[in-house]
């Protein structure tokens, strides 16, 4: 452990000399967790395809839905919410044990802890990266049958998933430094994400909720306009409002700056204490 | 040049109670005093009030019973732990061997768990990549590296930790306890290889419980009991020393008249020790090759039946010359009352020139000091020319080729 004080930028420093055991680490993690299965990588494909399969025998044969105001399938519509969540749920999760489940590395050997959360996230990524051609695929398809219009604002997909990334680096970067004092932390977050899940329009479209307190609360939660500019540029079609942007760009800043200052705070004491 | 340098280094652990945890979360946050409070009053004390240094090329053991704060000292020589008062100063890439193979993942073949453990050891990742061949080699694994890590036997799991770390070839090398892994034969490359980095200049700092191993290795060492230092020294006195506490333990017996020079519970007492010439006389110079006696001076204050006396020679830098005892060379002891002198006599000390430090000890076979001096005398060779090393033996070349030069005058 080098240097006293690393705030937010001490940190993102730290990472990007580190990148390279950062790329061996996490190519650890994709090699480990296909070790020995018979599909292999092919599973990062699979899984949301079966996903996406369920989801549309559910939602069109048992409970038909639709999206107000939109020929996208409901499906489809539920699936781009789903896939950027669950990313970022995964990364969360695993970010709350990754620091305890590394002891013996940090506790045996000089390194820097923050290596360990950033492979969690980036692991994540790289699978997130793996489903997201089943979804452009998708599109695809549904556009070529002529239900929809396939949407050309997915070139802004890589900023859209940028701003969801740091957010999300930057919660794990907390949660991971939080849950090495505090076992709670894990419990707290299953909750804590349940209650996100539902209180962001991923498997319901904001439209949809009556105009009032409750969608004003919706709009107001931070995990709102990430998720609202991923779909709307890989899904929908459309360019996110300048003021969405913004606040988009906001909450990612906040997330980072504010997980990054409680790791960098509570570094030290990583070590002595996994 | 100094490589460690560990000035007034105390290591308090706060002890963890719920309780204390909660309370002082918002003083972590804001303030950064996570443990400072606990600190202050609470607490384990691991460690305290130790000074040592450990220059480039040495070897320093750090030696004591369990519990006594040996690898509290490592890690935070391996910047793993920080220190709650003092400073620890450390010049060089640091590599710790505190446990062999930490963090393999299991999943993994041996050959990537090797490239990550370079890599989080310092090493970039052409470097270990140009280094796999020899670690390959060292280990012995053979086929075995390409298989998952989970397959290793726990031998095959330390040798290949053990043949990445010692890879890195670090400025300073922190090992805690574990050179005797492996069989026979890879015990020996370890060796080896230590030896190897000890000549390349790499300060060595090394726990061990092996007692014969650190007089082997070390050049000094550091003697722990409950945190605090007793003694750091010679290695050989540091150890005889921790060997006499032991032995005392275990009869019982308080040490009574410790000192970092000279201890023992006193039952017999060495009065006086000195180099002496064939014809009695003290000698403070002599030249190489000459004959001399060590005269140890007793006086008996409770009378003995177990009795050893031991003298050993080493060089002010701690590099051991000579030693021996009266155990080791075939005396059996019956019985020791009243005073007297103990005479060994050095019918050749062909020794280099410099200067000497001579330790004398009479204990119990077990080990227990009855009294143990250290550097009890000290002499000085000379010679006609300088010469590095300790041993100077007679010699003399022979020539037999043709055309060579004869020697002058």
């Amino acid at each position: 452990m080098n240097g006293d004080q690393v705030g937010p930028v001490g940190l993102l420093v730290s990472l990007y000399r580190q990148r390279a055991l950062l790329a061996v680490l996490v190519a650890r993690d994709l090699k480990a967790r296909y070790r020995g299965t018979f599909l292999g990588y092919l599973w990062s494909l699979l899984n949301p395809l079966l996903l996406l399969a369920v989801y549309t025998a559910v939602f069109t044969f048992v409970i038909p839905a639709r999206v107000p105001n939109s020929t996208v399938p409901y499906p489809l519509f539920l699936f781009a919410g789903l896939l950027p969540w669950l990313f970022g749920s995964g990364a969360l999760l695993d970010a709350a044990v990754v620091l305890p489940d590394n002891g013996p590395l940090l506790k045996k050997i000089v390194c820097a802890p923050e290596v360990f959360p950033a492979v969690t996230v980036l692991s994540h990524l790289v699978h997130h990266l793996l489903a997201l051609p089943v979804l452009l695929a998708a599109t695809a398809v549904v556009a070529f049958l002529g239900r929809a219009v396939f949407p050309w604002t997915v070139v802004f997909l890589p900023i859209a998933l940028l701003l969801w990334v740091v957010a999300v680096a930057g919660i794990s970067l907390g949660v991971a430094a939080l849950a090495v004092h505090f076992r709670d932390v894990k419990d707290l977050l299953h909750n804590l994400l349940n209650l996100f899940f539902f209180a962001t329009p991923i498997i319901y479209p904001l439209e949809m909720v009556p105009i009032g307190v409750l969608r004003r609360v919706i709009q107001a939660n931070p995990v709102t306009p990430l998720i609202e500019v991923y779909r709307d540029v890989v899904l929908l079609g459309r360019i996110p409002s300048p003021l969405t942007w913004a606040w988009a760009v906001g909450v990612a800043v906040v997330c980072w700056v504010v997980g990054a200052w409680i790791f960098s705070r509570l570094r030290e004491t990583i070590a002595e204490t996994v | 040049m100094t490589a460690v340098r560990l000035t007034g280094v105390s290591k308090r652990y706060p002890m963890l109670s719920r309780r204390g945890r909660l309370h002082s979360l918002k003083g972590a946050l804001l303030r950064g005093e996570f443990w400072r409070l606990q600190q202050e009053s609470g607490g384990f004390l691991a460690l305290s009030g130790v000074d040592l240094e450990v220059g480039r090329g040495e070897t320093v053991a750090v030696i004591g019973p369990n519990g006594s704060g040996k690898s509290t000292l490592l890690k935070l020589v391996a910047g793993i732990l920080r220190p709650t008062q003092g400073s620890v100063e450390v010049n060089g890439r640091v590599t710790a061997l505190i446990e062999l193979g930490a963090g393999f993942h299991p999943e993994i073949s041996g050959r990537d768990n090797a490239i990550v453990n370079g890599m989080m050891l310092g090493l970039s990742r052409s470097e270990i990549l140009r280094r796999l061949p020899e670690i390959l080699e060292f280990s012995g694994i053979g086929e075995f590296f390409d298989q998952p890590v989970k397959t290793y036997s726990s031998g095959m799991y330390v040798r290949l930790g053990f043949s990445v770390a010692v890879m890195v070839e670090p400025d300073v090398l922190v090992v805690d306890e574990i050179l005797a892994v492996g069989d026979q034969l890879f015990a020996h490359r370890c060796l080896d290889r230590i030896a190897r980095l000890q000549r390349q200049g790499t300060a060595i700092l090394l726990v061990s419980h092996d007692l014969g191993l650190v007089e082997q290795l070390a050049h000094r060492a550091l003697y722990l009991r409950k945190g605090s230092p007793v003694l750091t020294g010679a290695a050989g006195a540091v150890v005889a020393r921790y060997r006499s506490d032991v032995a005392s333990e275990e009869e019982g017996v308080q040490v009574v008249g410790g000192s970092a020079r000279r201890w023992g519970n006193g039952a017999v007492s060495l009065d006086d020790v000195a180099l002496v010439s064939t014809d009695g006389r003290p000698m403070r110079l002599l030249s190489s090759g000459e004959s001399a006696t060590v005269r140890i001076a007793y006086t008996v204050r409770v009378p003995q039946e177990d009795f050893v006396f031991g003298v050993a020679i080493h060089r002010e830098d701690g590099t051991h010359v000579f030693g021996t005892n009266t155990e080791l060379d075939g005396w059996r002891p019956e019985h020791l009352t009243g005073s007297g002198e103990m005479l060994l006599d050095l019918p050749h000390l062909e020794l280099a020139p410099g200067r000497y430090l001579v330790d004398a000890a009479v204990h119990s076979q077990a080990g227990l000091a009855y009294d143990y001096a250290c550097e009890a005398t000290s002499f000085v060779v000379s010679a006609p020319v300088g010469w590095p090393g300790c041993y100077a033996p007679a010699h003399q070349w022979r020539p037999r080729g043709p055309a060579m030069s004869h020697r002058s005058g």
